[in-house]
């Protein structure tokens, strides 16, 4: 579903150029459910914001159900954007204007696919991510786990192939990002999303199906979880970050 | 909601205070552009300021602050809308819209912005002035020249300057659209602006440049024009002018990025300094454009005071209530006819004095100008006969005065202004005197010794034998009578000096209906060379100058030019206000323009840094912050952008007049009535403090609300 090959981005800052990303690939396949780890300034970031095209990649190629993105023009991008990739956030950038159902719609609206369907499929996922008594409200007037619900419904909106995720648990307390990592696990199991998130957080990464944990602008390790139980997914996780420490060292 | 468009218009009601505030600024530069230009344009205003003038140059000079002052906040205004309006903007690209479809919008937005807020700016400007003006009228002053009109012309700069309102908005939001980086859009607002490191040496070169600049600015064309013999073009001696203005933006430079305080106290100080100075460049020309606007309110607010308080000392201080002089071939009223009306008036006249005096031809040097490409130079000659002199023996001067002075045989003596001198406008040298009807010369002497006395300014006073010598066979159209005398009850003698004005005018013939400046014996001259006289009746309007008309009695133009205008301490007393009105009314009209100007200037930069330093003021609360700390940089910022530009553009403008009173005399100094003029000034400028004090407590208060912290 999604394939990143060779991917290289620098970024220079005066007379000094810092090389984030030294050749990243990866592969995610439909319905997965991956997660990006690793230390600060490890590439975790670039790396999704490559995927997302909001910054180009100097070299290396992106494929996205079998389309090469890396090199689109800036309109067939915006498309791509909207009806190929879903995006959750970690400030969740919902717009204050809009009621929860409006945000979810946001999307929708924006291709000018505004059938009759729309509304019902809005209310399916408010439904699907328990979201549904709060939908007329505001994002003013939520909690941060109902506005990171509300950021994942929108994101599946458009039915895209894979939802890109930037830290989606960094600015919730412990039991909104479980609520949160919930409603991933539930839009993959009902509605067969496929999503690659970014992460700092363990536990956030057991719940998926494989961890690659970038280390200096690279692949350090890919994790996979097979048959193991969430609870030893996420120590073997924990010993992977804690071996890294000490190669460090 | 089903539309993008619907989308739009949902996040606008949400964001409408941020419309209000973009449509508010535009709307309020164009109406304050319009009105300006109205006014400054309307031929009632014309009129009073002569073409070339020193008024109509100042109100110019202040119209264009004005224009970049407006078009300044405009830009920043519009600015900080598209600030506020990028993470919006940034979503709704991250979530697939494309950048055609947001320009759409937006383009529609900014479309019902600019044109709507301009043309209401445009619409209501002239009701503005003529608003204004009405309320002058009905409260302050009118008169028969008041009576506002306007020049359709004027609407083409108003036109001008809402055209670039409008292209200004759409180029600005093109700009927006057109940011290529989603990351960077959607993290606009914790962008700061870099600038580069300042020496600590900006701030005290900066005050070395600053009086520097003002003092060469004022004193080169001086310079050159009698050192060169060059009067050099306006915009080359405006140069002069450019290290004060380097000098001031050093000065708000190091203010801002380095601040004047040194050694411990710098800490408390630390997060405000450390602000403002990543966002110094936007806020340093700020604090600039609102620095020269100040500034400018100010030289147009002392106008009035100035004059005001200048004028009524000067008033207060004649020696004799009531002076008038005719031409000796005039009916005019004399010793039994005054008496008559002041009977009816029931005034009681003490000390009446009846002089004659004689117009004689003197020589001198002028000024012979050549123009060219460069600028008009001139070349000096002496004239054997340049121009009229008006002549006073010395037993009529002694009668006038009450005065014992002897003027020696073969001499002259000029009389003087008592504190200013010949104000640069009468030397007192004239050496050959010409009776211009026999053709009679007399060379005479002038005297080191001047007399003083402000009522027979720019006079000679010579020997009663020279002067019955040189007088003999002169007519009566070439002499002259002065009038002194005083009253008994002088604060209650208005409708008497009213009445004997008016008979005055009544009886003058229109040989004497004539402009201050107009000389018979260069008018004399000029006719047997067979050229045009500029300052003749018939001539007059082409060069400028509105002509004398006794119909026109009460302007302002027949008050200060009419050559024989009478000086009657209570006329003049009360009707200064009326026959200055124009003037007042103008100066005190763009002051309130411009201090308007430097409000919204001000509110609009500090609801920015709020804006832009939301972020920083959330992490200084997690690093725990108490509100009494937060609040405090909140006013340290808030200060700077109003009090730095208040204080300098105030001190500047302060001295600079002083410089200009203290340079206009001759001898240099300040006068007793221009002392009195700068005291009022300060009383002025600690009211119009307190107002600009109120602004910056609201704007406080609005900043507070902001970014979330309580007032202590």
């Amino acid at each position: 579903m999604l394939s990143v090959q060779n991917l290289h981005k620098s970024y220079r800052v005066g007379k000094t150029t810092y090389e984030v990303l030294k050749g990243v690939s990866l592969d995610v396949a439909e319905g997965e459910f991956v997660a990006v780890m690793g230390p600060s300034g490890s590439g975790k970031t670039t790396l999704l914001n490559c995927i997302s095209c909001y910054i180009p990649a100097d070299e290396g190629g992106i494929t996205l159900g079998g389309e090469e993105i890396a090199r689109l023009p800036e309109d067939a991008l915006a498309a791509v954007r909207n009806q190929k990739l879903g995006f959750v956030f970690q400030d969740f950038l919902l717009l204050d204007g809009l009621s929860v159902r409006d945000n979810i719609l946001l999307p929708r609206v924006i291709s000018g696919q505004t059938g009759g369907a729309m509304e019902s499929d809005a209310d399916r996922l408010c439904d699907v991510f328990g979201i549904a008594p709060i939908k007329n409200k505001y994002p003013a007037e939520i909690s941060g786990g109902e506005k990171q619900r509300t950021a994942v419904a929108r994101a599946l909106i458009n039915h895209p192939l894979v939802i890109l995720a930037d830290e989606p648990t960094g600015n919730l307390d412990s039991k909104s990002a479980r609520a949160v990592i919930d409603s991933f696990a539930q839009a993959r199991e009902s509605l067969g999303a496929t999503i690659f998130m970014v992460t700092h957080d363990s536990f956030a990464a057991s719940h998926c199906d494989r961890v690659v944990i970038l280390r200096d602008g690279v692949v350090w390790r890919t994790l996979a979880r097979g048959s193991e139980t969430r609870g030893q997914f996420q120590d073997q996780l924990l010993d992977a970050i804690r071996e890294m420490g000490t190669e460090e060292v | 909601m089903t539309t993008f468009s619907e989308v739009y218009a949902a996040l606008r009601r949400a964001n409408r205070k941020q419309y209000a505030l973009l449509v508010g600024c535009c709307f309020f530069s164009v109406l304050l552009i319009t009105t300006y230009v109205c006014m400054m344009r309307s031929p009632t205003i014309l009129t009073v300021l002569p073409e070339g003038g020193d008024s109509r140059k100042q109100v110019m000079m202040i119209f264009a602050l004005a224009v970049l002052g407006c078009g300044v906040f405009t830009t920043y205004a519009s600015g900080l809308f598209f600030r506020q309006k990028s993470r919006e903007t940034g979503v709704l690209l991250a979530l697939g819209a494309s950048r055609a479809q947001l320009r759409r919008e937006l383009d529609k937005e900014l479309a019902l912005i600019a044109f709507g807020s301009c043309a209401a700016g445009a619409v209501l400007g002239a009701p503005l002035a003529l608003g204004l003006w009405q309320v002058f009228r009905a409260f302050v002053v009118d008169t028969d020249e008041m009576p506002l009109s306007f020049d359709p012309k004027a609407y083409l700069i108003a036109l001008a300057f809402s055209a670039f309102v409008i292209v200004m908005l759409f180029f600005m939001g093109a700009r927006f659209i057109r940011r290529t980086n989603i990351i960077d859009i959607v993290q606009e607002s914790h962008k700061s602006e870099p600038i580069r490191d300042v020496p600590r040496w900006y701030g005290p070169v900066g005050i070395l440049l600053l009086p520097a600049g003002g003092f060469l600015g004022y004193s080169m064309p001086g310079w050159i024009i009698r050192g060169l013999h060059w009067y050099p073009p306006e915009g080359l001696t405006a140069i002069f002018y450019l290290p004060a203005l380097i000098g001031l933006y050093m000065i708000l430079l190091h203010t801002v990025v380095n601040g004047w305080r040194q050694g411990k106290n710098r800490y408390k100080h630390l997060i405000t300094t450390s602000m403002m100075k990543f966002q110094g460049r936007q806020t340093v020309r700020n604090m600039l454009v609102m620095t020269l606007l100040i500034a400018g309110a100010y030289f147009a607010a002392f106008y009035t005071p100035m004059l005001g308080t200048g004028s009524m000392q000067q008033i207060d201080k004649r020696p004799v209530d009531f002076s008038y002089r005719f031409r000796a071939d005039q009916d005019i009223p004399e010793k039994d006819e005054v008496e008559a009306l002041a009977r009816e008036y029931g005034v009681r006249l003490t000390g009446f004095s009846e002089q004659p005096a004689a117009v004689l031809g003197v020589d001198g040097t002028t000024e012979f100008e050549t123009d060219s490409a460069i600028g008009t130079s001139y070349t000096v000659e002496y004239r054997e006969l340049l121009m009229e002199g008006v002549f006073l023996s010395e037993s009529a001067y002694n009668a006038l005065t009450g005065q014992h002075v002897d003027v020696q045989p073969g001499t002259v003596t000029g009389i003087f202004m008592a504190e200013t001198g010949g104000s640069g406008m009468f030397g007192g040298d004239a050496s050959l005197l010409t009776n211009m009807v026999t053709g009679e010369t007399l060379r005479v002497t002038p005297t080191e010794d001047k007399f003083s006395y402000d009522m027979l300014f720019g006079r000679y006073v010579m020997d009663d034998g020279d002067y019955a010598e040189i007088t003999a066979g002169l007519p009566s159209e070439w002499r002259e009578k002065q009038v002194f005398f005083n009253v008994a009850d002088a604060e209650n003698s208005y409708d008497f000096a009213k009445a004997l004005f008016n008979e005055i005018v009544d009886r003058s013939a229109p040989a004497v209906e004539v402009y201050d400046a107009y000389d018979p014996v260069a008018a004399a001259l000029c006719a047997e060379r067979g050229e045009p006289y500029d300052y003749s009746s018939e001539n007059i309007e082409a060069h400028g100058f509105e002509r004398i008309s006794y119909d026109q009695r009460d302007s302002s133009n027949f008050r200060l030019y009419w050559k024989y205008m009478p000086q009657f301490r209570s006329l003049d007393k009360a009707d200064f206000v009326r026959s200055m009105a124009v003037f007042l009314m103008l100066f005190i009209f763009i002051a309130i323009v411009c201090f308007a100007a430097v409000v919204v200037i001000a509110f609009t930069r500090c609801m920015t840094i709020a804006v832009v330093n939301a972020r920083v003021y959330d992490d200084l609360r997690h690093l725990g912050a108490p509100n009494a700390y937060l609040y405090q940089s909140v006013r340290g910022q808030v200060n700077r952008v109003f009090l730095v530009p208040a204080v300098t553009g105030t001190a500047l403008i302060y001295a600079f007049y002083m410089m200009i009173m203290y340079f206009n005399g001759d001898p240099l100094g300040i006068t007793s009535s221009e002392a009195a003029g700068l005291l009022s000034c300060l009383v002025l400028i600690a009211a119009l403090s307190a107002v600009l004090y109120g602004v910056y407590r609201i704007t406080k208060s609005s900043v507070c609300r902001a970014l979330h912290i309580k007032k202590t």
